[in-house]
């Protein structure tokens, strides 16, 4: 037995969430082409056709690219400090890719280690996610290389997979992903398909490896060296959440300000002297790598990459997780000699 | 309301010292008393100090935390906030958050010589566990400074130099670059790493506290080696640029660790297995 729903009853209780004052959150065409995760006003505005997935994440749903840590009012010699206001409305991500709620608990661990972020934990608590399982992959995907799938079910409350015919089977993990959809669903034999995900195409053990061994690899100068620090990789990924402290203030009362930010940045790093830890481009790359694929893991037990191939997918040099990670893949199976790694890595593939 | 991490306590400003043309130290204390009275830090550990208007910088607490009134930082004018900080005046108000990070071990550094090797700006993060030290004088042996900057005029605290020369079993050389000493100059011309060398300290039982430019760094290790003191007994603290001092924002790490949280102080045998990457 499954549960189903109708594709306009999805629509109608998008559209009754959004009169209630709930937040939605879902993806949708900005102009002909381009597909963003957005604020909905409509349901009309929402996307549930199959393809392979928004040019951003959900992230900027739960860690706003620009937020408010508090208020400040100057006064002679005199401050005075206030909160920000924190949301209080219910939100729900909808129809957002297993890749991009995989990322929430992934990212629980930095916000809550020891020190705890009000201001995501706030978010997060008040977050229903309900996903879309996916159809559909491209070139950039590979959420199967990195523990993912098309219907991974990390961080989703609910997940949605289509039928056909505007209909769609709904899977509930969470009593949050129950509550949304209680009285709404009908019970069915109909049981939904998913594409059959990108093929695997990393073996991280090999990458680990790599990793583990060889800091200082001429590989990093070669593969990363035309990177142009634009930092697109970072602001388009689910899991990146490196962020830069400032203030904004006009005349005598001003904010402290949170903003992404990104490693792939000269001023990252660099020291109130001028020296630099990471003077040079393939420096940042390889912390980029670094902290995704060992320091993340080390730290967390997770890495911190879904494989949702955005980094790829918006890089204007054709750099990004998977090229850097496959060279690196060719580079530790050359140093094998025997080849081994590589033979590993495509028994893998074919299983 | 759960605790805002990222919001600091207000500080009263009680008096700014002009250390040299370019550095100053501040004394702050907490306007609420309630925080006053429950603060407690360790030699070692630092804060996330602010400019309001113009935003936050990282400074080691400089101050002795025997001090239970006041608490103390230092810094030289290179950026935004530090140019804020430069125009304020007693009485004013600045923000603090913290303590953050690890601290000098100064226990385990009991019944041991200490030996304190400074350059330039890298002398308040030294100045605390000096201070500390000669403070709980009983719990250690000889205490040795080589304090060097680029001239006469870029050495800080110059007159609490001369209060520790007074104390028992304790040491104080100071150093410029050469071609930065003044015609009546009586400390010692010359970098650190040779300074120290000259001064031939007896360091059988001694650890050795090293804060300074990286070349300082870098050249001072081979004469604690050749001085016969093991990895596990040179410390250092590294400065790497923070943002939230919490283990969030992603950028103080050197490789696997999180400077702000499992640093800011190492010791050499630690840093061995760093990456390259500070």
């Amino acid at each position: 037995m499954s549960t189903i729903i109708g594709g306009q009853v999805l629509r109608d209780m998008v559209n009754d969430w959004i009169g209630d004052g709930k937040r939605v959150g879902g993806p949708g065409y900005v102009g002909n082409h381009l597909i963003l995760y957005r604020w909905l006003h409509r349901s009309d505005e929402l996307l549930l056709e199959s393809y392979p997935r928004p040019h951003n994440s959900i992230k900027e749903f739960l860690f706003p690219s620009h937020e408010k840590l508090y208020h400040y009012k100057i006064d002679g010699q005199h401050i005075e400090l206030s909160e920000a206001v924190l949301p209080d409305a219910q939100q729900i991500i909808f129809a957002a890719r297993p890749c991009d709620a995989a990322s929430l608990p992934i990212l629980d661990h930095v916000f809550n280690w020891d020190y705890r972020d009000v201001f995501y934990n706030r978010r997060r608590s008040l977050t229903t996610v309900v996903t879309l399982a996916c159809q559909d992959h491209d070139a950039h995907c590979f959420c199967t290389s990195v523990g993912g799938g098309p219907d991974d079910e990390r961080g989703s409350d609910a997940m949605l997979f289509a039928l056909g015919q505007d209909q769609y089977e709904v899977r509930c993990f969470t009593d949050k992903g129950k509550a949304l959809f209680e009285g709404k669903l009908e019970e069915s034999t109909r049981v939904g398909k998913v594409g059959p995900g990108p093929e695997r195409r990393l073996d991280l053990e090999t990458v680990r490896e790599f990793l583990k061994t060889d800091f200082e690899s001429p590989l990093w100068e070669r593969q990363t060296l035309r990177c142009i620090g634009c930092g697109a990789c970072a602001y388009n990924c689910p899991t990146c959440h490196c962020f830069d402290i400032t203030d904004e203030k006009v005349g005598s009362a001003g904010v402290r300000m949170r903003s992404w930010d990104s490693c792939q940045m000269a001023m990252f790093t660099v020291h109130a002297s001028g020296h630099n830890p990471r003077s040079r481009q393939p420096q940042r790359q390889r912390q980029r790598i670094y902290h995704k694929f060992e320091i993340y893991p080390s730290k967390f037990g997770e890495i911190l990459c879904t494989g949702c191939g955005n980094c790829s997918r918006v890089c204007p040099v054709g750099l990004g997780i998977t090229p850097v990670l496959t060279a690196i893949q060719e580079e530790q199976a050359a140093r094998a000699g025997t080849g081994a790694a590589q033979e590993a890595g495509r028994e893998k593939v074919d299983q | 309301m759960v605790m805002n991490i990222y919001k600091p306590d207000l500080m009263k400003v009680l008096q700014v010292r002009q250390q040299t043309g370019d550095v100053k130290s501040v004394r702050i204390a907490f306007e609420d008393p309630a925080r006053a009275a429950e603060f407690s830090f360790r030699v070692g550990q630092f804060g996330i100090f602010s400019a309001f208007g113009y935003g936050e910088s990282t400074f080691n607490i400089c101050s002795s935390s025997n001090w239970k009134d006041y608490i103390e930082f230092c810094f030289r004018k290179t950026g935004a906030v530090t140019e804020a900080l430069w125009q304020i005046e007693e009485g004013d108000t600045i923000g603090f958050r913290g303590p953050y990070g690890n601290s000098y071990p100064m226990e385990e550094w009991e019944g041991r010589d200490l030996i304190f090797l400074g350059g330039g700006i890298a002398m308040p993060p030294i100045r605390c566990a000096i201070w500390y030290a000669l403070e709980n004088r009983d719990k250690y042996g000889h205490i040795t400074v080589v304090y060097g900057a680029r001239t006469t005029r870029d050495l800080v605290f110059q007159d609490e130099l001369d209060e520790w020369a007074q104390h028992e079993r304790t040491t104080i050389i100071r150093c410029v670059d050469p071609g930065g000493e003044t015609p009546d100059w009586k400390g010692e011309i010359g970098f650190v790493p040779n300074v120290l060398k000259k001064a031939a300290i007896q360091a059988r039982n001694a650890v050795a506290l090293v804060i300074g430019p990286p070349i300082m760094i870098k050249n001072t290790l081979p004469v604690l080696s050749d001085m016969g003191l093991a990895e596990r007994d040179i410390y250092t603290s590294l400065e790497n640029r923070m943002k939230c001092g919490v283990g969030k924002c992603g950028r103080c790490n050197c490789g696997p660790v999180y400077v702000c949280k499992e640093g800011p102080v190492f010791s050499l045998e630690q840093m061995k297995h760093l990456p390259n990457d500070f």
